[in-house]
């Protein structure tokens, strides 16, 4: 269910699309052309996180914006529809802590696991160190204490 | 002997893992069962860093994303800031940038030639090619004033303009360079061993290269002809002559042939474009020095550009404020990476590392 159309700022065509269809609208997008995932985001507006799909197709220079907002961090994976997909999210997750539900295997990606926040979140503090050690089995620990560090 | 499945971690320091990937890699004896890449041992979030610092600041975070080619970097992120703020280029800047970009590419394609040859345990064309590349290099220090990270294009132009000994330096590169490279591919070619190990190794099916969404020469070479430059032309890529290589052979050596045509291609376009270099400003006037910090942006937007490693785009969301809201970067290497398992399963462990070296990931850009 499309909520809100209109223009980005550089030209491109963009719809606000009902969290509860995204798969729907991701799928019938593919269905009409837009085979080719550009570009996964998301944008932290402290209210509500907003995850903005660029979509473009292989055979020609069309290009569409979606976007969807979510207040609970949740939404519905579309790793099914797309290989490039699954790391997308994976980042996402990582960097913005949202969790896709349905991915495969969703774990950070870029920081270790066991990493205190995400983060591209605007209320992440930065003042806060956090330091990593790695265990025998070659997993990963994180803790605030330095002297935990290497 | 009973063969058992074993797991190995290769890398993240390893001398073929150009720059610090590791690999999880399942074996059955010398047989890759699977490969997961597992990466962020370069990790900076240039993307967070962008949030605290001017619009125009922000390209020194750009020149150490893909370090090879920077000016595709520095190129694609003020794009996008231009296309938010409303900010003209003069005429001569635009083709300015298109010069340096173009020779960028070539300066990248060449180390990716000089390592993949070491990957493979030739270590002569490492020489040749690097020989070439310096004499790029030393273009881009005449006009910058440094060697690798540039910081080179800025909003509203470039920093600065061709100096004049460039016109020397540059003929005397553009004269030889084509037989140079004729030079360079002979080394590989008329290397049987060099062949037999790329031809039918690695192979990447259009339908799964368009899955993982992977873009630039990689997808090129799985005969997809599909190119921004020609598919949504930015600066005037629609005013010069050149033609996109594409190959159907979906392997290594597809991947090899089409990075040396494209170099060809490039050499073309950089002719041409310092033959049509009007005269006149190389900066707009308004973004010189202080007019640089008070560039304010309101709204989304996202410049596509082709970058040495593929499609390369940089989303910025600005809130009217002097510091973009948001920077978030596609970077071509991330997602052709991401596709390593499905060319690697089912190969030899020797092969996987001349598939990794073919896709040419360059970690500060998969890293970010």
């Amino acid at each position: 269910m499309i909520l809100e159309e209109g223009v980005l700022k550089d030209g491109t065509k963009f719809i606000l699309v009902e969290k509860n269809t995204l798969l729907e609208e991701l799928k019938n997008m593919k269905n009409q052309g837009y085979d080719y995932l550009i570009l996964m985001s998301a944008v932290d507006y402290r209210n509500y996180r907003e995850v903005v799909y660029h979509l473009g197709s292989y055979r020609d220079n069309r290009k569409l914006v979606l976007k969807v907002r979510t207040e609970d961090d949740v939404l519905k994976s579309s790793a099914s529809l797309w290989g490039s997909a699954n790391w997308f999210e994976r980042e996402l997750y990582d960097l913005m802590g949202i969790r896709f539900e349905g991915h495969p295997e969703l774990k950070r990606i870029f920081l270790p696991e066991g990493w205190h926040g995400h983060p591209l979140r605007k209320d992440y503090d930065m003042n806060k160190e956090q330091y990593v050690n790695m265990n025998d089995d070659g997993t990963d620990t994180v803790s605030f204490n330095p002297e935990d560090g290497w | 002997m009973e063969e058992k499945i074993i797991e190995v971690n290769f890398g993240p320091q390893h001398p073929s893992t150009h720059g610090v990937l590791r690999l999880k890699v399942k074996l059955k004896g010398e047989t890759v069962l699977s490969a997961e890449p597992i990466i962020g041992y370069l990790h900076r979030n240039a993307e967070k860093l962008s949030e605290f610092n001017y619009y125009a600041s922000n390209t020194v975070f750009m020149d150490r994303l893909d370090y090879v080619g920077n000016h595709n970097m520095e190129l694609g992120y003020v794009m996008a800031v231009e296309k938010l703020a409303d900010i003209d280029v003069p005429e001569r800047a635009v083709w300015l940038r298109m010069l340096f970009v173009e020779l960028n590419r070539i300066a990248s394609h060449l180390v990716w030639a000089g390592t993949m040859g070491l990957d493979l345990g030739m270590i002569t064309p490492f020489f040749y090619t690097f020989r070439e590349r310096e004499r790029i290099l030393q273009l881009f220090e005449m006009v910058s004033g440094a060697r690798l990270t540039y910081n080179y294009i800025s909003i509203g132009g470039v920093y600065n303009d061709l100096p004049n000994e460039f016109d020397a330096k540059f003929n005397e590169f553009v004269e030889d360079f084509s037989s140079r490279l004729k030079e360079i591919e002979s080394l590989f070619k008329e290397n049987e061993v060099f062949i037999q190990r790329m031809k039918g190794i690695g192979i990447l099916p259009p339908e799964v290269a368009k899955s993982y969404s992977i873009t630039g020469p990689v997808l090129r070479a799985s005969g997809v002809n599909y190119d921004i430059r020609k598919v949504s032309p930015y600066l005037y890529y629609d005013k010069v002559d050149f033609d996109i290589p594409v190959s159907n052979g979906m392997d290594n050596y597809a991947r090899f042939e089409v990075r040396f045509r494209e170099m060809e291609q490039s050499l073309r376009i950089v002719k041409q474009v310092y033959g049509k270099l009007p005269t006149g400003e190389y900066q707009n006037p308004l973004y010189r020095k202080s007019g640089l910090i008070n560039i304010k942006g309101k709204g989304e937007s996202y410049v596509r550009t082709e970058s040495p490693r593929g499609e390369f785009g940089v989303y910025v969301v600005g809130d009217g404020s002097k510091k973009p809201y948001r920077v978030r970067i596609r970077s071509p290497a991330f997602q052709n990476l991401s596709a390593t398992n499905e060319m690697v399963k089912g190969s030899k462990i020797a092969d996987m590392i001349a598939t990794i070296s073919t896709l040419d990931p360059v970690f500060g850009e998969v890293d970010r």
